[in-house]
């Protein structure tokens, strides 16, 4: 009960941040330098063809009334029109929202995975040689540019060894499947279709394994204090001198005590990966949000600009609210 | 592992790449941004270490010379980005009310983007060029400064000493200076070398997309971009030494955060 | 049962190596505990006692060194197997840590902790879980059993927490219970009930009990043997009664010394004129700490009426929530009163502006409980000392002075301006925050109990000090304290504050030969005492939650 009573409330300070969030995602794209319209001015274009474009677009009216139009829109779900491509920003949305999400929650979902049993295991066996190992190799996933890396996955494995396929697409070509959800992976495990499903698969390998290696090493440095902060806390010692058996130990005590200090990490994290995905999707041509927002900041595409930096901080936010929720779970000592 | 370890040889390894910087002139005869016309694509050789790039510029010249803007930029947007946040935070924790209520949404609104996609929308508005990448990446970097100094004077603002002072009837700005801002900092003097690696990251990043420094200019990112059809042909020179370039200034700077917190949490556990 | 000891600890030496030479932590200590008995081993922090405690439940520090055997029903903890100290831990000798609350898992309730100990050593499961876990409560005098059971340690006062701490020791069946100083951070009345509960544990269920404890009048009044520790070496060791009345060593004597003992009787009282116009004026008081957001708030002080006059020293009693603490730091003009009338050498306090503010800043000064964390960890003590001098304009000789000058007063040289407050002791710490209350010169001096964060023995040395500067007859005082004893010795008048009112006021031989108000009463009664056996008082009081 107090969780439903706590979310409604998270929910309502949810709006006035949501709120900003537009007034500044559409500020911002008004504040850029260059025309929309550069791109459709050739030689023969008169100022009044210019004119009549600008009509079209909605771009001639006042800047208050472009905001309103555009927050009208917002609650009819309507996200306007792309500029280049003139087809509406959600139907656009919709084929690249699902392969973006597809990478991003693969790539948490694993890293997670690896931080908690890494860190647990690291923090077990603190200032041994394996221990210090696995810290130095955090340090340097850490230290990895995911571009670079992401060049040199597929200059070792496609271009020398072969073992995965050409970095410019997410099935192979030829293999027949219907597009649900955009997630290709995900849509191939729904229609039971095991060839499109593996190479969907094989795909994915090399943009994930470029994420996973750089936010499970973040990540597995903090499970690894945490765990080293419970292992020297009056609690465990307490536990460890009345001769509680070691799975009870283990499961009840550290593991349950990583765990509750996980989940405002992992939306930490994932702000990263909603970022760093548009590097990602660049080097793989993945076809995703990240590349639809960077074309569209690159031809001044306002409402794809628009959308594309309220959807991630839309996406970002959940993410908070969900964490904060599990957390509250997790842990009795959090207020509601 | 000794925190000393980890800061030394973190340390190290940026002064490193720094001396390399500084002395970039006196360790190539080849300009950064000079073209051979006779070497293009051509791999490491006698006359150029590490070979050449599609332009026919000399890598190795290339890769010192960026140093230069990499880890220079990062350090001063760091260095900027810490100021501005510490003086926000420490006033609006400090002063509390409707100004610290104010300034915090503003803030949670502007992080509520992830980070890296604010920066490419400022990126994009600012234009591209050196000055302005570090500006962007200062710009994005002060919410957390912002945040992080304020929960620590909220927390130092209700400690014994903090008390202490201000019964001893000096002013709330003497109380502020001497007391609650040099204890608040703590945590922000782990933080700031590890987040001089995350801003190299960032920088390079943005210059790797076309969104920073423009192309002719020395910088890691615009050569990894640059040599994006080498290394699928297999041309590894133009790639691999500016990504491990980054690679160890980020480390080092990762190293010096980590052994700083180390001999944080044991000056606190002692 | 086997008839030797449960706990035979013999020449037990333990060194433990640190970065620069080693610690000499134990040295040949012996100590037996029989089936049935109460031991305390009494010492101050850094005695060794923990150390001990460790090693009797084969915890000592990996690299610690050891000589000696540490007998367990005859079995050598020390050189135990894996498997052995598992066994061993918790079903052999089951330790009940201090600060409860801290050391119980924050995020599982009290049943599953419970469960935890009995599936471990007792092989239970399912309903003997439960009706076991059900039965050990009401051991230790837990009544609300379906609340503390599914309850999560946050949820639990402090006196409860250690109530719960005691059942799962007593969860995993120990020969050997030791209790780390059970009692810290509970109130008079609760330290009675859980050392009756430690006696009763012995008496009845013929357990052994290890008492540790720095407070050689708590042990007293349970234990059958006190062995006293110093510095890792036994300096005496007896039954209570011979080690209490006939004490052979120094160390126990002035360990002894420094109890404040509530039935020795009274210095003699200085009278001095009251006549003098009073630093102090309280007149029904308020202090309403306002709510936030729709709940109530907290009435702190509800209509307080006092005087102090300079040259005399006022002690304000009472628990923790009482309102003394609020009535302290409204006289330092850090809490405003929200009704009444207040005044401090002339200053109103309830219309402080920043001129008003810096006058009294210069007339009243504080010294705080906790002396270190007073004190600024990146100042040297001249910084701290000096500060009240800043709004002085002196020049820096003229400070430097005035620090040295207040600094000898307190009992320390100058070596010690340049030092920081972590190379401080607790007491030295205190010393440095007398200095720095006395340095401006102030009309009154408020003690916020500046001695309850230090070692007793400490502990009466800051007192004589305090009793000292209540001698000087220009100044008026304030010792607010949760212990009638320790006013007693130095204070001209005592008031005794209970739920924010003042309950009794008058001389400290009114207050204390005569007491009126029947919570006074049970303060007295409760009062530590050297001469005292505490009655097994196996009822516990309803607590409620914090």
């Amino acid at each position: 009960m107090r969780i439903v009573r706590y979310l409604g409330l998270r929910l309502a300070l949810l709006v006035p941040t949501l709120l900003g969030v537009v007034v500044l995602s559409f500020v911002l794209v008004r504040v850029l330098p260059g025309d929309p319209l550069a791109a459709f001015v050739t030689p023969s274009t008169t100022s009044e063809d210019i004119e009549k474009i600008r009509q079209r677009l909605g771009l001639d009216v006042s800047m208050w009334e472009q905001f309103t139009t555009y927050v009208g829109g917002l609650f009819r779900g309507d996200l306007g029109t792309s500029i280049q491509s003139g087809s509406p920003i959600t139907t656009e949305l919709s084929t690249r929202f699902g392969p973006t999400m597809e990478l991003v929650v693969i790539s948490v979902v694993i890293s997670l995975l690896l931080a908690l049993v890494l860190g647990v295991w690291s923090a077990l066996r603190a200032n041994r040689p394996e221990d210090h190992v696995i810290r130095v190799g955090s340090l340097v996933g850490t230290a990895l540019p995911e571009f670079w890396l992401g060049l040199i996955l597929i200059a070792v494995f496609y271009k020398t060894l072969h073992w995965f396929p050409a970095p410019s697409g997410r099935v192979d070509r030829g293999v027949d499947l219907t597009s649900i959800t955009g997630a290709e992976g995900f849509d191939a495990l729904l229609a039971g279709n095991l060839t499109a499903l593996s190479s969907a698969l094989a795909h994915l390998v090399l943009p994930v394994a470029t994420i996973v290696i750089g936010i499970s090493a973040s990540l597995m440095r903090h499970v690894r204090a945490s765990a080293i902060e419970i292992l020297a806390s009056p609690t465990w010692r307490t536990a460890q001198a009345h001769g509680v058996r070691r799975g009870a130990l283990l499961r009840g005590y550290l593991l349950r005590g990583t765990a509750a200090r996980l989940p405002t990490l992992v939306a930490i994290v994932l702000g990263n990966v909603l970022g760093g995905v548009v590097l990602v999707e660049y080097v793989f041509s993945w076809q995703g949000m990240g590349q639809w927002l960077l074309r569209g900041l690159l031809y001044r595409d306002y409402p794809v600009i628009q959308a594309g930096v309220l959807i991630s901080a839309v996406v970002f936010a959940v993410a908070y609210l969900v964490a904060d929720l599990v957390q509250a779970l997790l842990d009795p000592r959090v207020k509601l | 592992m000794a925190p000393g370890v980890l800061t030394w040889t973190g340390a190290v390894l940026v002064a490193a790449v720094a001396i390399l910087a500084l002395a970039a002139p006196l360790l190539t005869s080849w300009g950064p941004e000079d073209i051979d016309p006779t070497a293009i694509r051509q791999g490491p050789s006698s006359e150029h270490l590490l070979g050449t790039d599609l332009n026919g510029m000399d890598v190795w010249s290339r890769l010192l010379h960026a140093a230069r803007i990499d880890l220079g930029l990062a350090i001063i947007s760091v260095a900027v980005a810490v100021a501005v946040g510490a003086a926000i935070g420490a006033l609006t924790g400090y002063v509390g009310g409707w100004l610290d209520a104010l300034v915090m949404r503003i803030l949670e609104i502007t992080q509520s983007f992830p980070t890296f996609i604010l920066a490419l929308a400022v990126a994009v508005v600012l234009g591209p060029g050196a000055v302005n990448l570090g500006i962007v990446v200062a710009t994005v970097a002060v919410p957390s400064y912002a945040r992080l100094v304020r929960t620590e004077v909220r927390t130092v603002r209700e400690l014994g000493y903090v008390d202490a002072a201000r019964t001893s009837g000096i002013s709330n700005l003497a109380v502020l200076w001497r007391h609650v801002l040099p204890n608040s900092l703590t945590a922000v003097r782990v933080v700031a070398p590890l987040n001089v690696g995350w801003a190299m990251l960032a920088l390079a990043g943005l210059s790797f997309l076309g969104f920073g420094v423009p192309v002719p200019q020395p910088e890691w990112g615009v050569m990894i971009s640059e040599g994006t059809s080498d290394i699928v042909a297999g041309r590894w020179w133009t790639t691999v030494p500016p990504g491990l370039a980054l690679v160890i200034c980020v480390l080092g700077f990762s190293l010096l955060g980590e052994g700083l917190q180390e001999r944080e949490t044991r000056r606190r556990s002692r | 049962m086997s008839a030797g000891p449960l706990l035979d600890v013999r020449g037990l030496d333990v060194r433990i190596p640190v970065r620069d030479g080693t610690v000499h932590a134990l040295r040949g200590v012996d100590l037996r505990v029989e089936p049935g008995e109460v031991v305390g081993l009494v010492g101050e922090s850094g005695g060794g006692k923990s150390m001990l405690a460790s090693a009797v439940i084969g915890m000592l520090p990996a690299n610690a060194v050891t000589q000696g055997e540490v007998l367990f029903r005859g079995a050598d903890v020390l050189t135990m197997t894996r498997e052995e100290l598992l066994h061993h831990r918790g079903h052999g000798a089951a330790m009940c840590f201090q600060h409860a609350r801290a050391a119980l898992e924050p995020m599982r309730q009290v049943r599953k902790q419970l469960a935890d100990r009995l599936r471990a050593h007792r092989h239970l499961g399912g309903q003997g879980v439960h009706d076991e876990s059900r039965r050990l409560l009401t051991e230790v005098g837990i009544t609300d059993l379906d609340r503390v059971l599914a309850a999560f340690p946050h949820e639990l006062s402090g006196g409860m927490a250690q109530r719960v701490m005691i059942a799962l020791a007593l969860a995993c069946a120990p020969g050997l219970l030791l209790a780390d100083e059970p009692t810290t951070g509970l109130d008079v009345t609760l330290t009675a009930d859980v050392l009756g509960l430690l006696r009763r544990l012995a008496t009845e269920e013929g357990r052994g009990v290890l008492l540790i404890s720095h407070d050689i009048a708590a042990a007293a009044l349970v234990c059958d043997r006190i062995v006293v520790l110093r510095a890792g070496e036994v300096v005496e060791m007896g039954p209570t009664r011979q080690v209490i009345d006939t004490p052979r060593d120094d160390y126990t004597r002035e360990l002894l010394a420094a109890v404040p003992d509530i039935d020795r009787p009274l210095p003699p009282v200085d009278h001095r004129s009251t006549a003098a116009a009073p630093v102090v004026t309280l007149q029904d008081v308020h202090v309403h700490y306002r709510a936030r957001f729709g709940r109530t708030g907290h009435h702190a002080l509800r209509g307080v009426s006092l005087e102090v006059h300079a040259g005399t020293t006022v002690g304000i009693v009472g628990e923790s929530g009482s309102g003394k603490t609020t009535l302290a730091r409204m006289l330092l003009g850090l809490v405003a009163p929200s009704a009444g009338r207040a005044s401090v050498a002339g200053t109103d306090l309830s219309r402080l502006d920043r001129a008003s503010r810096r006058r009294l800043s210069r007339s009243v000064q504080m010294v705080f409980q906790d002396p270190l964390g007073a004190l600024d960890p990146r100042r040297t003590v001249l910084d701290a000392i000096t500060e009240p001098l800043i709004p002085l304009g002196l020049s820096n000789a003229e400070r430097q002075e005035r620090a040295t000058a207040v600094l000898r007063r307190t009992g320390l040289d100058d070596r010690f301006l340049s030092r920081y407050p972590h190379q401080l002791s607790g007491g030295q710490a205190q010393r440095v925050g007398i200095a720095r209350a006395l340095v401006a010169d102030p009309d009154l001096l408020v003690f916020d109990e500046p001695t309850s964060a230090l070692d007793v023995t400490v502990q009466a040395q800051i007192l004589d000090l305090i009793r000292d500067l209540a001698a000087d007859t220009a100044r008026a005082q304030v010792f607010v304290s949760h212990d009638l004893a320790t006013v007693r010795s130095f204070c001209d008048r005592v008031v005794v504050v209970y739920l924010g009112e003042i309950v009794e006021e008058g001389t400290v031989a009114e207050v204390f030969e005569s007491p009126r108000h029947a919570y006074t009463k049970s303060l007295l009664a409760a009062a530590p005492r050297l001469g005292g056996r505490l009655v097994d008082n196996p009822t516990a009081r309803e607590e409620t939650t914090s």
